[in-house]
């Protein structure tokens, strides 16, 4: 026996359009396997989390897809250039995913991210002074971690600005660099330093007190922090 | 100069030294390549982790009133946890894992709660998703044999997605035989009932127990044609030059997933002809076929056909923003692009893309060297997503 169709509203496929898309993200020979894994996800943040929570198959994708690049900007803010970022940034998104039942706030998934980037820079500092340590101690076994940077009196000038910063006491710097580099609004830092708000006003004070005390001793740093676009004419 | 003059200065530049990083797109795509490889390591192994509830012993009172409480925790727990399911006799399942029943075997999916599918004739599925409300299961080829059981007192959606069509299940048992070759879809109830959608069926056909649906994308043979041979998508006003073998193989290759072939085969028909006879999907999927294969003409002409035959539809936003990203991406032409990403920002307001068109409008406004439009944007950004994808870049304009 055959059925016919009844008469309704045409039903919305915006479920299937996800299958189709799975195209755009394979640049390769369009064989059928390939065109259904992986799957794409399409999505708000709310939608995003509670999909990462079911285990969708485009769910992971799709989160590091969207903050990747915003996670390993606050990393490489926090750090300077370093050549553990790609590890970091893995450990950052690992991280998340394994504590993604916690989030509360759904769509704050952003700014969680960033409290997650925070701790895992943190930790980094703190591994990079024992490496130090372990440099003075033997030189010849440890290499610097520190990635050697094309000459430039911009990225010289930043590695001696991050090398002050190394001096800095972890959670000043930590509000500092959140503040200064990253452009993160006061409110912004405290969540991800996870501490109040005048907690983080006065580390910033601190930090800025030190930072600048710091940087009038070097005479090239001193001469940027007064002459600020001696880098943009160098480069140019 | 002051203090503060002079931190913003530094500030200023060490940003824009560590914006300046050619190794971002590469060391971004190496760890995304490395996450999804540890994810998916640490799903095979967690199949050997999983906890199994003990059995509380009463001893006294006491103990039987905390076995008490610790049965309902559990039955609680068992009640709302999502379901899992076990292919074969005992080989745990994961979420898109393909199924596959090849060399004439059946194989049987069973579900926690009860469903079961059963795998035969080159059968092969996906479970895409599955939590106690809900199973979505993509069905890629061959044909499933589906016991669903609905618990007591929670009605649970279960939605299959066959090549153009999707199936949702309001009954118990059903049968969906599907070729991927060539698109063809038979769905056959035993008791209950399911509402298959999409495709070529304008309209939702409902096919209830002992009832089959064979919806067939070919034009109507004529006034005696099978009632059961569901009216294909093409308009009144399709050009008859468009041979009707031609119109069935273009839509038998976009169902079967072969965008390219699909394409080609458009082309081979007329693809103007074409454009004028698609649904909204298929509309799409050549878009992406022209935007992923080639020539991008084509999919600027499907878009637009979208656009101009359904204006209104989520899908006709969705082509604005596919063509703005087009322009963007492939011509340069950000006035253009920008003027895009309005139109699907002022057509659809809460769409899934809103956070995606905010932040390339503003990016499209900055390249076209509108630096006032760039910063309304990035306000209206950073105001609307803080802490989105774009909310750096925003920073950056910001602070410029």
């Amino acid at each position: 026996m055959h059925s016919s169709p009844r008469n309704g509203s045409r039903a919305n496929l915006s479920q299937f359009r996800s299958w189709w898309t799975l195209a755009t993200e394979v640049p390769s020979t369009p064989s059928r396997i390939t065109l259904v894994t992986p799957l794409t996800f399409v999505g708000d943040d709310a939608a995003l989390v509670e999909a990462l929570r079911v285990g969708h198959p485009g769910a992971v994708a799709a989160l590091y897809d969207r903050y990747g690049a915003q996670v390993r900007l606050t990393l490489r803010s926090i750090l300077g250039p370093d050549d553990d970022i790609p590890d970091l940034l893995q450990e950052v998104f690992i991280r998340a995913l394994d504590r993604i039942g916690r989030l509360r706030e759904v769509d704050r998934l952003g700014s969680w991210l960033t409290t997650m980037a925070v701790f895992v820079g943190r930790a980094q500092i703190r591994v990079r002074s024992r490496r130090r340590w372990l440099r003075v101690l033997s030189p010849e076994r440890t290499r610097s971690r520190q990635l050697e940077q094309p000459p430039s009196d911009a990225r010289r000038a930043v590695r001696e600005i991050y090398a002050v910063l190394d001096e800095m006491p972890i959670d000043q710097r930590m509000v500092f660099v959140l503040r200064h580099f990253h452009g993160a609004r006061l409110a912004e830092a405290a969540e991800a330093c996870e501490t109040s708000l005048a907690t983080v006003k006065r580390r910033l004070a601190q930090a800025e007190a030190r930072f600048l005390e710091a940087v009038r001793r070097q005479p090239g740093l001193a001469q940027w922090l007064e002459e600020g676009t001696r880098w943009t004419e160098k480069k140019a | 100069m002051d203090r503060k003059e002079g931190l913003e200065n530094i500030a200023r530049r060490v940003r824009e030294v560590l914006a300046d990083d050619p190794a971002a797109s590469d060391e971004l795509r190496r760890s995304r390549a490395a996450v999804l490889e540890k994810v998916g390591r640490r799903k095979m192994t967690s199949r050997f982790l999983r906890w199994s509830p003990g059995v509380p012993r009463r001893r006294s009172m006491l103990l039987a009133i905390s076995g008490s409480f610790a049965a309902g925790a559990a039955a609680l727990w068992i009640w709302t946890r999502p379901p899992t399911f076990e292919i074969g006799e005992a080989r745990p399942g994961e979420l898109g894992d393909v199924v596959e029943a090849t060399d004439g075997r059946v194989v049987p999916v069973s579900f926690s709660e009860g469903s079961t599918l059963v795998l035969r004739d080159g059968g092969r599925v996906r479970v895409l998703s599955l939590n106690a409300a809900a199973a979505r299961v993509l069905v890629e080829d061959g044909v499933v044999d589906a016991t669903i059981v609905h618990r007591q007192a929670r009605k649970t959606r279960w939605e299959f997605e066959v090549g153009l069509y999707r199936v949702t299940v309001t009954g118990t048992k059903f049968r969906i035989a599907f070729r991927a070759g060539d698109g063809s879809l038979r769905v056959s109830t035993e008791a209950g009932r399911v509402v298959v959608a999409g495709g070529c069926l304008e309209a939702p056909a409902t096919v209830g127990a002992g009832e089959s649906l064979e919806p067939s994308c070919a034009p109507p043979a004529g006034p005696a044609a099978n009632d059961s041979a569901v009216a294909p998508a093409a308009p009144p006003d399709a050009t008859p030059t468009v041979k009707a073998n031609q119109i069935e193989r273009w839509r038998q290759l976009l169902a079967g997933g072969h965008l390219l072939d699909g394409l080609r085969a458009a082309e081979r028909a007329s693809f103007d002809q074409v454009c004028r006879v698609a649904t909204e999907k298929e509309l799409l999927a050549l878009a992406d076929a022209g935007r992923f294969f080639g020539p991008s003409k084509r999919a600027v002409a499907a878009l637009t056909a979208l656009r101009q035959r359904f204006p209104g539809s989520r899908d006709a936003g969705t082509a604005a923003f596919t063509l703005g990203r087009m322009a963007f991406e492939n011509d340069h032409d950000y006035r253009k692009a920008a003027g895009w990403f309005e139109t699907y920002m002022r057509e659809e307001p809460r769409g899934p893309l809103m956070g995606d068109a905010f932040g390339r409008l503003m990016e499209a406004r900055l390249h076209s060297g509108d630096g006032t439009g760039a910063r309304a944007s990035a306000q209206q950004y950073l105001r609307r997503f803080p802490g989105g994808p774009y909310s750096s870049e925003a920073i950056g304009i910001l602070s410029k």
